[in-house]
């Protein structure tokens, strides 16, 4: 880290906090001395917020602290001063150059913008996946269980994490199992079914605001009285 | 849109599943995500604290609460996208707390209401922190704890024409080659 001098100029407030932050701070260290990464690379939550204040905002940026908190908020729980200090890490995880993002939020961002998922899944493989896994439940003791796909009209529409269809696809039947039992009336989407949203980790609100945009519309074009998004 | 917690509940109260509670008798404890409490509270005004202990308590009566807990508790180390991030270390660090707050319990079972925390939990802290503890998600625990009935005949065959129309719509093939044989 850098430890040339101070900048308080405007040109170098890339975070834009308040200059009454600097008073309004107690540093009394409640927010680091309850935090678990306190100390990584010599920072903590109490030291963040002075760099913003003192106008060291694009070492904060560079710092890997804003990633290894995990935004966790029990800091800014306990501040008595009430400082939004999630806020301003998320901030800090915005203003990185979007190819020094830690892999691999941002290339999953990228990847649900261009193909519906965070993973990539083809439409095809999901669709036929579904189909495998609906075909073991039915032979498991749950007869006449399918998955409902772009089913209009449907009462509940699901979100999907994209890490079970890729990765661990038997638990995607725990869900299945509790709407068998309980009759419900639910639909996935056969494309868009992405439930898992890292702009919210990347700082990305344009992105976050696409995906949130793409289910939208799935309730409405498929007209679902109900989300369900299991994250 | 409803959260994960109503629907579980209300399929429980209302009696559209019935969930066994003699199948995990151990002593169980419940880890709050920080996305469905504090930040839920910070940025909703509104914290699912209860409806999960609620839902829990229905399969596992034998029950412990963490210390600190609810607004207080502390994250399993993987929350804000830490669980994919490059920074594991740091990440196994940061999950001490929790990792000492399972043990403190005594519990053997560990349940979890969110994707990331149940990854850290069961395939980091358990190992690195030799816990000793199962972790579930909090739909797998009810999953696992349901009296399930099978469809009627009826129900049954309703489902074969929906799921057969489907299939043909998306031009979706299942292989039922072990049933010809």
């Amino acid at each position: 880290m850098s430890t040339g001098p101070i900048k308080p100029s405007r040109e170098h407030r890339l975070l834009g906090v308040a200059p009454d932050w600097a008073d309004t701070c107690l540093t009394c260290g409640t927010c680091a001395g309850g935090c678990p990464v306190t100390g990584v690379d010599g920072l903590d939550v109490r030291k963040a917020v002075r760099m913003a204040v003192l106008g060291l905002d694009q070492e904060l940026i560079d710092s890997r602290f804003p990633w290894v908190c995990t935004l966790c908020a029990r800091c800014e729980n306990a501040c008595p001063m009430g400082i939004k200090l999630t806020k301003l890490l998320r901030k800090a995880r915005g203003l990185r150059e979007r190819a020094k993002v830690p892999d691999p939020i941002h290339r999953g961002v990228v990847m649900n913008l261009e193909r519906g998922n965070n993973l990539g899944i083809p439409k095809d493989d999901f669709l036929f996946l579904l189909g495998d896994l609906a075909k073991e439940m039915e032979d498991d003791g749950f007869p006449g269980f399918y998955v409902p796909v772009d089913k209009k009209g449907a009462n509940m529409l699901v979100t999907i994490n994209s890490k079970e269809p890729f990765g661990e696809p038997d638990d995607m039947k725990f869900w299945w199992k509790i709407f068998y039992a309980a009759k419900e009336d639910w639909t996935t989407t056969s494309t868009e079914w992405e439930g898992v949203n890292w702009g919210l980790f990347s700082g990305d609100d344009e992105s976050m605001k696409t995906q949130v945009g793409r289910i939208v519309k799935h309730l409405e074009e498929l007209e679902c009285k109900t989300l369900l998004l299991p994250e | 849109m409803v959260s994960i917690f109503d629907v579980m509940m209300s399929y429980i109260k209302e009696g559209r599943i019935k969930v066994d509670n003699t199948k995990h008798t151990h002593l169980t404890t419940y880890h709050d995500p920080c996305n469905y409490g504090r930040k839920s509270q910070n940025t909703f005004g509104q914290a699912y604290f209860e409806e999960p202990r609620w839902v829990t308590q229905q399969c596992c009566p034998n029950f412990v609460e963490m210390y600190p807990d609810r607004m207080n508790n502390y994250c399993c180390g993987a929350g804000g996208g830490a669980w994919a991030m490059p920074y594991k270390k740091e990440r196994i660090w940061y999950g001490r707390f929790k990792a000492q707050q399972i043990k403190d319990t005594g519990a053997k079972l560990v349940v979890a209401p969110c994707h990331n925390c149940r990854d850290q939990l069961m395939k980091s802290l358990v190992k690195e922190y030799d816990l000793g503890v199962e972790i579930m998600y909090l739909w797998e625990l009810v999953s696992e704890s349901l009296i399930v009935e099978p469809w009627s005949d009826e129900e049954v065959a309703a489902g074969h024409a929906e799921r057969d129309a489907q299939y043909e719509r998306d031009g979706v093939v299942v292989d039922e080659e072990e049933e010809e044989e």
